[in-house]
């Protein structure tokens, strides 16, 4: 219980540090086209070659795979224990939708990331579907993979929307993470849902923008 | 006859001369004694999880669903005890004197001096046990003064002290159920007692959840089963509350004490409607900073706080200045009633006083009036819908405690050898009027400190005779008797609920064995209640059967017992021709209205026998060597 | 005033349940929730069926022994009271009033609205005590406890082990009520030689009770009637890492 609860907490963190990281090298889209393929490109290629990068990206793989079996198995311990519901539940009343639907706000971003991974992953890493052209530095040219998607607007629409569910579930993650490891500092938790909820609102707007501003290019 | 086992010697010397004396038991043998405890509130924990840290074996049985629930948890105000901490002149002597005064010299001294004696020490245990009590910033414990003393001498757990206290005792009696040397019995109720050879040597329980009747013997059997005030239906009791397992105790030859001995609490909130269930207390330590007050003028159609100061009559200070709002409860209650039947009751039936908070938060300011009662003003918003910060408390009185209970010695044995009585359910330390403040201490010393000193001398020789074993024919012939009045009440299939009952009774009880009492009154109570009874044996309606969880069964039982109790308690304050403590006859008052003893008549205990109904009554005297009775003043 | 009650009727744990609907008249405003059920059950009596079997002792909220799921709301529609201190002017008049009993697989209903929660005993049974005989106790005033402690382990010790926390829970979690003991007696100084292992074994056995995970929804800080915030829950789990790795 507490052991797997805690997994699902660090990993939950780490991921909210990835994808800062993820959001800030994603500015880059929102330059002007020349300038924003050359920084692009140049950062992938970058990470592609760093062995740290590499390192850390199984460690990224790793924490999406824990996080999401740990919840998995925890949702059926719950479910266990709670093997009859009410006919009639108000919990609105005493807490917040996304609270309640963390199970439901994660199989939407499950999905999201199994199309977000075969749209640039599998493209770039396992060589799966249409190849990868080169830049004029003969750098592959990532920026081209991501402007081509996003001149789709159901890729657009579909992007962009589910940065909707990806704050929800962060906003109620960040601060259940922390006390879940077992920070209690009353002040400090105030402090943490303010955070947090600046935090997912800019996670969901930054990612949220990039493809219409991509499309309108 | 009555033999209260005084030990020898002078006051202060008593307790320890008794223990210096008591017999012991090698850890061995106390592995060969089973100890049944009835009750699982403060006391029936204190004692089962004592008894078991002893080597006894014990079983403990309630009614509720866990051990936490016993009515002691709604104590609020706290308990007292003899610290001194406040350096006001208190002293175990004073505190002695108080609760012997405040008790209006209807009890004994020996064993009133032991509860002020072994107060301290309690403190001290219930601090090692965990208990939040307040405290001040520089860590050490907080005291208040509470009704009817002078000195601060009062420990709480912001209002909730009795909670705290019984959330240690049951964990105690967790710790010990862990150990496996109690046995836990939630949700069964005690049916009768099993005398053997005149010895108590068991109980027949009713498991409340198959409804299966089950036998239990033992070499020694303890009630710590509380008090009996839901004889008026309307208390401050909780729901199940009830006397049954003390009334089957004295059918079966146990003496029941001072009966009508009832204290009223002033500081209830006032009934509203007939199908009301219960009233509740708010704690009297609210007395502390409120001011009771009622309108100088009759019917005054004004809103509390349209009423200027100097038409407002604070009678407890105007009639008591020197202990004025916290005068002792049977005199605030009654001067209370007598307001209210004078016609300047408030409220919307006109059956309240109210409690003023305004001049307390002008000079403590509101936070510290926060801190100290926040939570009872946060109940009395709950409840009521009003803000008790801007506009007084409405309060009334409302039955509260049983001072009298099942006839004990200073053994807190009872007149039946190997059964014990501790707590409310005994008669011993409150004599006719309990101090605030003071319920909690008995509770937890009875349980904690004295039974299980003084068991061991009874259970010394029961160490040598036959354990009892549940199959012997007395077991058989009880647990018979019991499924027969069981079947006898669902058979009766009349036209009336229980409830209708039990209301009919409250009526009369309230009106006529209440705070004020008087000859016709009583006598007629009397007839009244032998009539409801015997409508009750033949018009009630229990429904469900008898083999599965059913609260309405449950109720019949606790009721048919209550009918029999009642006509014991108007019995006795119909015998019982003088005032004293909450036993006020409207016959015997001074000109002023106060109570009128007679102590060259009446200075005695009232024990009466069952004797198959027709109650007589022994007479233990009360013997003052150290405090002589003198007219209870708080003027 | 009047309303109708759609009730839970359960005989046993052994039967199967469900709903029944009771219309009734003749309530005031002023009657607590639970005298309105009492008056349906007088009715009952009348009409000579079986009462509806509910719990309470107190009523006045501090015995914990109370507890319906009202309207879809533990102890109904009110924040942080009891069940028996609604009351009936919380609801229209004409009202459908669905009730059912606490739902957790730990709470197994023994009849119509009566569960078993003995579940919460055991918790405690496992640690929630502090070990010391009586007549052991030293001095009270030889331990100085600062009032802000002392407040603190007030303000967790005040849980009535209602069970509404667990009610509430989507994952019917224990953890507020477990918490609110663990850090009631682990701030005192008197709790402290036995910190680590209360945590290790209190926590156990709510997991052995079948109780689920906290996932911090916070309902039962909002239904809990002593108001007692789920920070304790993070603050146990604290304490539960610091037993479990540094062993204290």
């Amino acid at each position: 219980m507490f052991f797997k609860k805690s997994i699902i907490a660090l990993t939950g963190l780490f991921l909210c540090i990835f994808l800062m990281v993820h959001l800030s090298a994603n500015i880059i889209l929102l330059l002007p086209k020349e300038i924003a393929r050359e920084l692009y490109n140049a950062y992938s290629k970058t990470l592609r070659e760093s062995p740290l990068i590499q390192l850390v990206a199984y460690v990224l793989y790793l924490s999406i795979i824990l996080h999401v079996v740990y919840a998995l198995l925890i949702t059926i311990q719950n479910r266990k224990a709670k093997s009859k519901g009410y006919a009639i539940n108000r919990y609105r009343e005493n807490s917040s939708w996304t609270s309640q639907n963390m199970g439901l706000l994660g199989v939407m971003l499950l999905l999201f990331i199994v199309v977000h991974l075969a749209n640039f992953w599998a493209r770039v890493k396992l060589g799966i579907g249409e190849a990868v052209g080169l830049d004029v530095e003969g750098r592959l040219d990532i920026y081209e993979v991501t402007y081509g998607l996003f001149q789709n607007i159901y890729y657009v629409l579909f992007y962009s929307l589910l940065m909707v569910p990806l704050g929800l579930h962060l906003h109620h993650g960040l601060k259940s993470a922390f006390m879940t490891l077992g920070f209690y500092h009353k002040k400090g938790l105030r402090a943490i849902a303010k955070i947090a909820l600046v935090y997912a609102s800019v996670m969901t707007l930054g990612f949220g923008i990039i493809p219409f501003v991509v499309y309108f290019k | 006859m009555l033999e209260s086992k005084i030990p020898e010697g002078p006051l202060q010397e008593k307790w320890r001369n008794y223990q210096l004396k008591s017999q012991l038991i090698n850890p061995a043998n106390k592995k060969r004694l089973k100890v049944i405890v009835v009750g699982s509130g403060l006391a029936g924990a204190g004692a089962a999880a004592t008894l078991g840290e002893m080597g006894y074996e014990v079983l403990c049985f309630c009614y509720q669903d866990s051990a936490r629930r016993a009515h002691s948890v709604a104590a609020q105000g706290g308990i007292n005890a003899a610290k001194n901490y406040q350096h006001d002149g208190d002293s175990v002597m004073r505190m002695f004197y108080d609760t012997l005064k405040g008790g209006d010299f209807r009890s004994r001294e020996a064993n009133v001096f032991r509860l002020a004696e072994l107060s301290a020490p309690l403190i001290d245990h219930y601090v090692q046990q965990g208990v939040p009590f307040a405290r001040e910033y520089g860590g050490v414990l907080v005291n208040r003064s509470f009704g009817g003393v002078q000195v601060q001498r009062t420990f709480y757990a912001r209002g909730q002290t009795g909670q705290q206290l019984l959330l240690a005792a049951y964990s105690q009696l967790y710790k010990m159920k862990r150990a496996k040397k109690v046995r836990m019995f939630p949700r069964h109720e005690m049916m009768d007692m099993v005398i053997i050879q005149g010895k108590a040597k068991g109980i027949i329980v009713r498991d409340l959840v198959s409804g299966q009747l089950k036998r239990f013997a033992a070499d020694a059997v303890v009630l710590a089963t509380g008090g009996y005030s839901r004889v008026f239906r309307l208390s401050t009791l909780a729901i199940g509350c009830n006397g049954s397992a003390i009334w089957k105790a004295h059918k079966r030859g146990a003496y029941f004490a001072a009966p009508s001995f009832t204290q009223i609490h002033p500081t209830a909130l006032p009934q509203t409607s007939e199908a009301q269930s219960k009233l509740t207390l708010m704690s009297e330590s609210l007395r502390n900073d409120g001011r009771i007050w009622v309108p100088k003028a009759k019917d005054d159609p004004r809103k509390a706080n349209a009423i200027p100061e100097e038409e407002r009559d604070y009678y407890l200070e105007r009639r008591y200045p020197s202990f004025g709002n916290l005068a002792p409860r049977d005199i605030a209650s009654r001067a209370a009633k007598e307001r209210i039947d004078a016609g300047y009751g408030v409220g919307r039936l006109q059956n309240a006083v109210y409690l003023d908070f305004k001049h307390a938060i002008a000079h403590f300011g509101l936070e510290t009036i926060q801190d100290r009662y926040g939570n009872l003003f946060k109940m009395y918003k709950k409840i009521t819908g009003v803000d008790a910060y801007r506009e007084p408390m409405q309060i009334s009185p409302a039955a509260h405690f049983s001072m009298g209970g099942l006839w004990v010695d200073y053994e807190l044995m009872t007149t039946i050898p190997g059964l014990y009585a501790i707590a409310e359910c005994n008669f011993s330390d409150h004599g006719a009027n309990r101090l605030g403040a003071n319920s909690l201490l008995q509770a937890s010393i009875d349980g904690y400190f004295i039974l299980p000193n003084t068991i061991n001398t009874y259970l010394a020789d029961a160490l040598h005779e036959d354990h009892p074993s549940t199959a012997h024919p007395e077991f058989i012939k009880v647990e018979q008797e019991v499924k027969a009045q069981i079947k006898n009440l669902l058979s009766i299939k009349g036209t009336k609920t229980v409830d209708h009952f039990h209301r009919e009774l409250g009526k009369v009880m309230w009106q006529s064995c209440a705070m004020s009492r008087n000859h016709n009154g009583l006598k007629k109570a009397i007839s009244e209640i032998e009539h409801i009874k015997a409508k009750f044996w033949t018009e009630v309606n229990v429904t469900g059967g008898d083999k599965e969880m059913n609260p309405e069964l449950e109720k019949a039982l606790r009721l048919a017992d209550f009918l029999e109790l009642g006509l014991l308690m108007c019995t006795d304050a119909l015998q019982r021709e003088e005032s004293c403590g909450a036993h006020f006859r409207e016959e015997f008052q001074t000109p002023e209205g106060e109570a009128l003893r007679k102590d060259e008549m009446y200075s005695y205990v009232s024990a009466w026998e069952y004797n198959a109904g027709n109650f007589k009554l022994h007479k233990e005297p009360l013997v003052f060597e150290y405090a002589q009775p003198t007219i209870r003043s708080y003027k | 005033m009047k309303v109708v009650f759609k009730i839970w009727r359960q005989d046993s744990q052994k039967h199967q349940g469900g709903f029944e609907r009771y219309p009734i008249e003749g309530l005031t405003e002023d009657m607590s929730f639970l005298e309105a059920l009492d008056h349906l059950n007088e009715r009952l009596v009348l009409q000579n069926q079986k009462t509806i079997a509910y719990e309470y002792d107190c009523r006045e909220g501090i015995c914990g022994q109370c507890g319906i799921f009202i309207n879809g709301r533990a102890h109904g529609p009110h924040n942080n009271i009891t069940t028996c201190q609604l009351h009936m002017r919380s609801f229209q008049d004409g009202e459908t009033i669905v009730v059912e009993p606490w739902r957790a697989t730990a709470f197994p209903v023994i009849k119509d609205l009566v569960v078993d929660r003995s579940a919460l005993d055991r918790i405690i049974e496992k640690g929630g005590y502090i070990s010391a005989k009586t007549g052991t106790a030293a001095e009270s005033n030889a331990i100085l406890i600062p009032k802000d402690i002392a407040d603190k382990a007030m303000d967790a010790a005040a849980c009535i082990g209602c069970g509404a926390c667990v009610a509430t829970c989507k994952n019917a979690s224990a953890a507020l009520f477990t918490s609110a003991k663990i850090n009631h007696l682990n701030n005192l100084p008197q709790g402290k030689p036995e910190a680590a292992q209360r945590v290790l074994q209190m926590t156990k056995q709510m997991q052995l009770e079948n109780f689920g995970n906290c996932t911090f929804t916070g309902a039962c800080e909002v239904e809990c009637p002593e108001n007692i915030s789920i920070i304790n829950i993070a603050e146990m789990n604290a304490r539960r890492a610091k037993a479990k790795w540094l062993g204290r």
